[in-house]
């Protein structure tokens, strides 16, 4: 991802962007899985660093949604010299085009950012800092926390199995161990 | 004399009617619901099964394949999820093997006999007191077992209910909720299929893929010491809640010794974390599954309270930490 579309999801859910630019970064966006993850990678950053629950861009997709809605053609508004499948058929698609490209990235954002249910508070007394910022690696369920839910597991009531189907899992634990075949390695290579 | 309108009558009719044919139902159950929860310890321990548990948790669905077989006391099991990753966990006693076919991984780690699906789930070792109500709801029926359904239910908004189905026949629980304040089940596990009392061979339990280049992780074991005298304490404990172990151990992410203790009302748990703090942001709330955490700072340590129960419990710990 290069930087111009860094600084421009940056905008985006900043709620900067102008209105069509981000109309044009929505169609990309509800294609786009990678960029969508990318948002929600913005989003979360931003919200934990604020610890607040509203997110600019979120809620502009929201009115955007709503404002179609509220403005969806009925029957009696379409001129009379249109015609009739063109009058009903045509403003429907266009409404539902739009809608839909707003829902897919509503609904892929929230997915993934967690935007209604998750909202990691900060303590520490640190600053609230811009949406652009790097994603400081201590803020979220950070390394210590991570240990501590575990030694809980284990100690309390002894769901392994749990711990072990969570997401938590196990992958992170690999990168964290040395392999032995690593080991048996270095200790072929050592000298006597 | 106060007349009822005729509708009123009809409906309390049906009401009183909907009471006496429910009435025999529970009746048949059995009376005690201690008695179901002994029961179904027992049933736990000693029971072969094999079947497909749904686990739901933060809105997320999972499947697992399981085959559980206990002989001589020594428990041999084998769990395969059916989606995401391939994830397959076969355990043959405190030895178990985490298989992660994707990254042509295998995890050995050591658990203790008490780590089973349903270690979270009541024993009959423990004494409902002044925290919970016990009860028979009614019967069910659940993957195409009757059952009945065991309600456990707190006195105070510090501890989550569960709800449980235990097989009419054996006792052995088919399905499990954890239930908040309002009522909604915060996660629940439940089997959608399942054979009990089937014998398990081991070539059942083989790992279902050839794990021979694999590459072997040994998680390492913790370094515990137990404390006798802890200097940190909890000022205003919920009530029930009592210390069951205070321990020191250095645990990844951090360079001194931890503090741990934990607590239990016989039912949840609830663990305290003291760490000296390093400097570095954490969040101050945490939610995973039904697992909530809340850290504060007090005279330059963090202090972390973590377990399943709500949020304004693990804070009420953090918050209530002291030195003595």
């Amino acid at each position: 991802m290069n930087e111009a579309i860094r600084t421009q999801l940056s905008a985006f859910v900043d709620g900067e962007l102008p209105e069509n630019e981000a109309e044009l970064l929505l169609r990309r966006l509800s294609q786009d899985a990678e960029l969508r993850q990318q948002v929600a990678e913005f989003i979360a950053i931003g919200r934990a660093i604020r610890g607040d629950s509203q997110v600019t861009g979120i809620d502009k997709l929201r009115n955007r949604v709503s404002a179609a809605l509220e403005t969806a053609p009925s029957g009696g508004d379409v001129a009379d010299d249109v015609p009739v499948d063109d009058r009903l058929v045509r403003p429907m698609i266009g409404f539902a085009i739009a809608a839909t490209v707003a829902l897919v990235a509503i609904f892929g954002l929230r997915q993934m950012a967690g935007v209604d249910d998750q909202a990691p508070q900060l303590a520490g007394g640190e600053e609230p800092a811009s949406y652009t910022q790097q994603q400081p690696e201590d803020i979220l369920e950070d390394e210590l926390l991570r240990q501590m839910r575990r030694v809980h597991d284990e100690s309390a009531a002894d769901q392994s199995i749990k711990s072990r189907l969570t997401s938590l899992g196990i992958s992170e634990d690999l990168d964290e161990l040395e392999s032995e075949d690593e080991e048996d390695e270095e200790d072929e290579a050592a000298p006597e | 004399m106060t007349h009822l309108q005729p509708e009123r009558s009809a409906l309390m009719l049906l009401a009183l009617c909907g009471t006496l044919l429910a009435a025999p139902a529970v009746q048949a159950a059995g009376g005690d619901p201690h008695e179901w929860l002994d029961r179904m310890t027992i049933a736990v321990e000693t029971t072969n099964y094999e079947g497909t548990v749904i686990r739901i948790s933060d809105g997320r669905a999972e499947a697992l394949k399981v085959l559980h077989t206990v002989s001589d006391g020594v428990i041999r099991e084998k769990l395969i999820a059916q989606e995401g990753n391939g994830l397959e966990i076969i355990r043959n006693g405190n030895e178990v093997h985490c298989i992660l076919p994707e990254r042509k991984s295998v995890l050995v780690e050591a658990w203790n006999d008490q780590s089973t699906l349903f270690s979270t789930l009541p024993s009959s070792d423990i004494r409902f007191g002044s925290e919970y109500d016990v009860a028979i709801v009614r019967e069910d029926r659940v993957a195409g077992h009757k059952t009945v359904l065991i309600a456990i239910r707190p006195h105070d908004e510090f501890r989550f209910g569960h709800r449980i189905w235990l097989d009419l026949g054996t006792g052995f629980p088919l399905q499990t909720q954890l239930i908040d304040a309002e009522g909604r089940a915060l996660e629940q596990v439940k089997f959608a299929d399942i054979t009990l009392n089937k014998e398990i061979l081991a070539s059942d339990l083989a790992p279902s893929y050839s794990i021979e280049n694999f590459k072997w992780y040994n998680q390492p074991r913790r370094k515990v010491t137990p404390v006798v005298e802890s200097r940190w304490g909890i000022e205003d404990l919920p009530t029930g809640f009592r210390v069951i172990s205070t321990n020191e151990e250095v645990l990844p992410g951090s360079e001194a010794a931890v503090s741990h203790i934990l607590f239990s009302d016989g039912l949840a748990n609830v663990s305290v974390f003291i760490a000296a703090h390093d400097g570095k942001n954490f969040a101050e709330t945490s939610k995973v599954g039904a697992s909530n955490s809340f850290s504060t700072m007090l005279d330059g340590f963090r202090v972390t309270a973590v377990g399943e129960v709500p949020p304004a419990t693990v804070e009420r710990f953090a918050k209530s930490t002291r030195l003595r």
